[in-house]
């Protein structure tokens, strides 16, 4: 039995519904904030998700940051060396999805060659008269950048742990992979 | 004179900030670099070293896996209080291979020694080894 930890990072334009995702997966839905207030640093929620068929945890250290972008450098600041990463889209905002090569872009500068674990999110599935992104188009590039794809609505409470229990699962299949690693050299 | 095993002398470690039963972090001090204590995600990570009694060293050998930055400290007091830092170190990687530090201290007496991993070469370290020379 473990207990891993994991920086877990949650990034994305403005508005996309990031604190709203963090918050509804931290309180197991409970808390739906209808009004947007915008997070202006880093709001850190902890999280352990258990490992299904093993006896082993992750404790996820969610590090949700601030979209806008004059708060965004402050924010690297404090993101540490990252363990996995969360980012985030409207589905109904186009200009979300295209910024999404230049946050990942953001994260790879700052993990200094190490492979981060990640899930690309469209969220707010809920407002399916407004989409603007269509699911093949979003899976498509998720696929190419490595990126495993989910969609969620915060507001009706839909699949919103599927992507932070793919990221716990990811991070400890690396920690196993690594395990072997390391055996091995002796 | 090389000591094959800390533990043997009495040594134990009194904190270390990640824990798999099965990697616990009494290998870094069984004198045997096969076993090793892993870090299970984040950083930095620590661990101190508890002596039986002040140990003089004049040199510290760590054998380890990808360990990026780490900081040694120093404590004289009897209850793991008021470390001084010794030394900032930074270490290559070496893919399948155990990295080497060697510390020079200077006959320096010690009853505790801190251990702060700051960073990594990949998300998981791990210590096999640490051995002194008195
Ligand atoms: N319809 C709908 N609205 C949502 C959903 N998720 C979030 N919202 C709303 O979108 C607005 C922004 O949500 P936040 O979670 O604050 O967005 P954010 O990404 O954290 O924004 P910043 O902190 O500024 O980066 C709020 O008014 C939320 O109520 C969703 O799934 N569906
Ligand atoms: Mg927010």
């Amino acid at each position: 039995m473990v207990k891993l930890r994991a920086r877990c990072l949650v990034v994305g334009d403005a508005a996309v519904g990031k604190t709203a995702l963090s918050q509804m997966f931290r309180s197991d839905g409970a808390h739906f904030q209808k009004n947007y207030s915008m997070t202006a640093g880093v709001e850190l929620v902890v999280k352990s998700v258990s490992i299904p068929e093993t006896s082993d945890s992750v404790e996820l250290y969610i590090f949700d940051s601030a979209g806008k972008e004059t708060f965004v450098e402050p924010c690297t600041k404090v993101w540490g060396q990252p363990s996995v990463l969360c980012l985030v889209f409207d589905l109904s905002t186009e200009p979300s999805f295209r910024s999404c090569g230049r946050w990942l872009e953001r994260v790879r500068a700052h993990s200094q060659g190490l492979h981060i674990p990640g899930v690309l999110v469209g969220n707010k599935s809920d407002l399916s008269s407004r989409r603007e992104v269509e699911t093949s188009v979003a899976q498509e590039w998720a696929q190419s950048q490595g990126l495993e794809y989910h969609e969620t609505s915060a507001k009706d409470m839909e699949n919103c742990e599927a992507p932070f229990l793919t990221l716990a699962q990811a991070f400890h299949a690396l920690y196993q992979d690594r395990l072997q690693t390391i055996q091995n050299l002796a | 004179m090389i000591d094959p095993a800390l533990s043997s002398l009495g040594a134990r470690v009194v904190l270390a900030t990640s824990s798999d039963e099965i990697y616990p972090p009494e290998n870094i001090i069984d004198g045997n670099t096969e076993t090793f204590w892993i870090s299970t995600g984040m950083f930095p990570q620590e661990f101190i070293i508890c002596f039986a009694e002040s140990m003089k060293i004049s040199r510290l050998t760590m054998h380890c896996y990808n360990v990026k930055t780490f900081k040694l400290e120093k404590s004289i007091s009897d209850d793991a209080t008021d470390f001084e830092p010794i030394s900032e170190n930074e270490l290559e990687h070496m893919e399948g291979h155990l990295q080497t530090s060697d510390i020079p201290l200077n006959e320096m007496n010690a009853t505790h020694l801190r251990f702060i991993i700051t960073s990594g070469h990949d998300h998981f370290i791990s210590v096999h080894r640490i051995s002194v020379e008195r």
